[in-house]
């Protein structure tokens, strides 16, 4: 055993953070530095700085246009991203429908579909949960019926994030009425400028206009943008979900904001809040080493599965943790706000610089626990696959 | 980085495991504990003919060379069990102080304790000083071969045991790690047994009399061994405590899948699932920073302090958790002493209290 990083890796790792300090898009650091929000271009403009380092397929094989990257280099790259306060990069295209695409779909959609993923020509968005389907996900309804060289889909997709930005979204979808649930569910790929598609915002309680829910009336689908076979849509899935593993923990994002936070109070001398801070920094110095054991497991050729579990409930609980940290720290000067925003320039209330962005991103990370499969959902999920009851 | 354990770190893993297979079921324990002496002599025989009291020791001093990753391996195994031999105080701490000291007589010393033939426990614990171990008040005047002790020393772990201890003491502004035997005159010792069923003592030193060969270091020196010592056996008892947290849950997790009530097993009941993964995932947690922890004092890691300071944080809230849960889960069967699952809950009060508890080592981690 030995926990250090080989001369190999310390050496990708310069590069990655030599590459960030002279080509990371001015504007976007600053804005990230600011803590401001970053606009659509602006998150377009660090996807193709990603691509024109050839970083973007960071987690794809070589044959599919990626790095071809280990697990240590996926691990040390997202870590250095993090600490040049680059913004996450978006999971939909790169970490969810692309290798659904590159594993499942035909030469034709992998042509089609993959370069302009890579390359962040288009915007893509997740078609997952419905307004009657939730943990629950294999009881969705929204419907794809065949029609000729054409399939047909009514209903509604919700928490659809981002969709207000997005060119596509990959849905499943019931293409036929089955006595198991999991069998009718189909993955189509639709064009959100298809007619009979609409975009309907949902405003979360930190004011942000982040989630959708995106309604389909007799939308029509080429039938080529099918994903595999029909009726084979939850496999699909499933398999998505256990290839989105990589940073699903979130740790180096953390990393960052435990350095923020104690920057921030640093000039408090709460012996309280630094003992909580001390206890937050042992639980993600612990959730780190759970990462890299679960990447050191799949570098020998093994698949974590449900160990990955462990991963998103840690995960989100400190990331939670960390945001609340943020909003006692500030205290009474929470009060004033206007929205995730922040305030008009030259029109700052008093209190720290922090106060009203950290309860914007409180109120925002109450979902971490509830999206992507609640914890408790992942909760089932281990006490089946690994305890046996 | 690799985190893989090695073949012979494996095969350790399983003699270890098929031992206290064979050896160490509850009623075995039971019966070691209700014993005189609290440990049974013919496990440490085995123990001594298996290799195992060489383990850490260099191949200079009759060991095999190996490390705090090999330790951790038995210590987990140990746990699962809740082996109550001294391997802890004989070998790990008298162990590790003799091994890294200038010591004339070492050599000697630690060949007794491989062989097996003597137990030699370390006096550190002191009355007032909570775990503030360097702030003794137990003082050794005089120098040369006139020297004098006097003091007292509490928690002496298997002082019952024990021929000979290993005393810290404070010396000419500094400190200082004497041996002494338990037959010399001056030194009185009132055996107890302890929560878990081991035994400790307390040492009482009245103008005990000591020559310059019984000093084994002073100084810089005896600081830097005591402290390296600390970390040694705080790693180990959080191997221990990993060990019963594995087999807490794994037990909790059978004992529901068999216990019905409401014509069913309880293991149906999805509360009691979430509490049992709970229980999983503060093991794994807990395993990570030993693995961390261990690594990082294997490689001499300057971070090795801290990491230590946060693994013990976490065996400290994790066992209690994991103890309190597995009693819970087991019902009323859970507060019997006649199951074993309730000595998993003492084991882990006990270890959380040694070498600093939690909030001990929350506070030192905030200053590192």
């Amino acid at each position: 055993m030995d926990i250090s990083f080989s001369e190999q890796d310390l050496q990708f790792q310069e590069e990655i953070r030599s590459g960030l300090i002279n080509d990371f898009p001015a504007h976007v650091r600053e804005k990230q530095q600011k803590g401001e929000s970053l606009s659509k271009s602006d998150m377009i403009d660090f996807h193709k700085f990603l691509y024109e380092k050839n970083w973007a397929g960071y987690n794809w094989p070589v044959e599919f246009g990626g790095t071809g990257w280990s697990p240590v280099q996926i691990y040390l790259f997202l870590n250095e991203l993090a600490a040049a306060q680059c913004p996450t990069i978006l999971p939909f295209g790169l970490s969810m429908v692309g290798p659904v695409i590159y594993t499942f779909g035909n030469q034709e959609q992998k042509d089609r579909f993959l370069p302009d993923i890579l390359q962040f020509n288009t915007w893509w968005c997740q078609g997952y949960s419905e307004p009657g389907s939730g943990s629950d996900l294999a009881s969705l309804k929204t419907k794809a019926v065949l029609d000729g060289d054409h399939y047909i889909v009514n209903g509604a997709k919700t928490w659809t994030t981002l969709a207000q930005n997005a060119d596509w979204i990959f849905c499943l979808v019931r293409t036929e009425t089955t006595q198991k649930k999991q069998e009718g569910i189909s993955f189509l790929l639709i064009d959100m400028n298809t007619p009979g598609i609409e975009v309907k915002p949902i405003i979360t309680i930190d004011g942000d206009h982040e989630v959708n829910t995106v309604f389909f009336t007799d939308v029509k689908v080429p039938a080529d943008q099918l994903i595999g076979e029909e009726g084979k849509g939850w496999t699909y899935a499933k398999f998505l979900l256990a290839h989105e593993r990589f940073g699903i923990a979130g740790v180096p994002v953390c990393k960052v904001q435990v350095a923020k936070l104690k920057e921030k109070t640093a000039a408090y001398k709460d012996a309280d809040l630094n003992k909580k801070i001390a206890e937050l920094e042992i639980d993600l110095m612990a959730l780190e080493f759970t990462e890299l054991r679960t990447l050191a497991a799949i570098a020998k050729g093994g698949h974590p599965g449900a160990e990955s579990s462990i991963l998103k409930i840690r995960g989100t609980e400190i990331q939670q943790r960390i945001s609340e940290l943020f909003v006692e720290a500030a205290g009474q000067y929470i009060l004033p706000y206007e929205g995730p925003e922040g305030f008009e320039s030259n029109k700052n209330p008093a209190g720290p610089d922090y106060a009203s962005t950290s309860v914007a991103h409180y109120l925002n990370f109450r979902k971490t626990s509830i999206y992507g499969g609640s914890n408790e959902i992942q909760k089932n999920i281990i006490a089946k696959a690994i305890l046996g009851v | 980085m690799n985190l893989n354990y090695s073949d012979e770190q494996n095969m350790l893993r399983d003699q270890v495991l098929k031992f206290c297979e064979t050896n160490y079921d509850f009623t075995d324990r039971e019966k070691i504990l209700d014993s005189d002496v609290g440990y049974s002599p013919e496990n440490w025989k085995q123990f001594a003919e298996l290799g195992w009291l060489a383990v850490p020791f260099s191949e200079d001093n009759g060991g095999f060379n190996f490390g705090p990753i090999e330790l951790t391996v038995m210590f987990e195994e140990f746990g699962k069990s809740l082996v109550v031999e001294p391997y802890l105080s004989s070998v790990v701490m008298s162990g590790t102080i003799l091994e890294n000291s200038n010591y004339a007589a070492k050599q000697e010393l630690l060949e007794s304790i491989i062989a097996g033939e003597q137990h030699v426990s370390v006096a550190y614990a002191e009355a007032n000083i909570g775990y503030n171990f360097l702030d003794c008040v137990t003082t050794l005047d005089g120098q040369g071969n006139e020297l004098t002790l006097n003091g007292s020393k509490t928690i002496v772990l298997n002082a019952t045991n024990s021929s000979q201890f290993i005393v810290l003491a404070k010396h000419a502004d500094s400190l200082a790690l004497v041996l002494i035997n338990k037959d010399t005159s001056g030194l009185e010792i009132q055996n107890f047994k302890t929560l878990d069923g081991q035994t400790c003592g307390e040492l009482t030193f009245e103008n005990l009399s000591l020559t310059a060969d019984a000093v084994i270091a002073s100084g810089e020196e005896a600081i830097a061994l005591f402290n390296q010592m600390i970390e040694v056996a705080t790693l180990c008892i959080s191997a221990e405590a990993v060990g019963a947290m594995t087999a807490s849950y794994q037990k909790t997790v059978q004992y529901t899948k068999e216990r019905e009530q409401f014509s069913q097993p309880i293991s149906n009941f999805q509360v009691l699932q979430h509490r049992m993964v709970d229980m999983f995932i503060e093991t794994e947690i807990t395993k990570s920073l030993l693995i961390k922890a261990t690594l990082q004092l294997d490689s001499n890691d300057s971070e090795a302090t801290k990491t230590i300071s946060a693994l013990k944080v976490q065996v400290g809230k994790a066992g209690k958790f994991i103890g309190q849960q597995a009693v819970q889960l087991h019902g009323g069967m859970g507060v019997s002493n006649e199951m074993s699952i309730g000595h998993y809950l003492k084991r882990f009060t006990v270890i959380d209290s040694m070498f600093g508890n939690t909030q001990h080592h929350i506070n030192k981690y905030s200053t590192l």
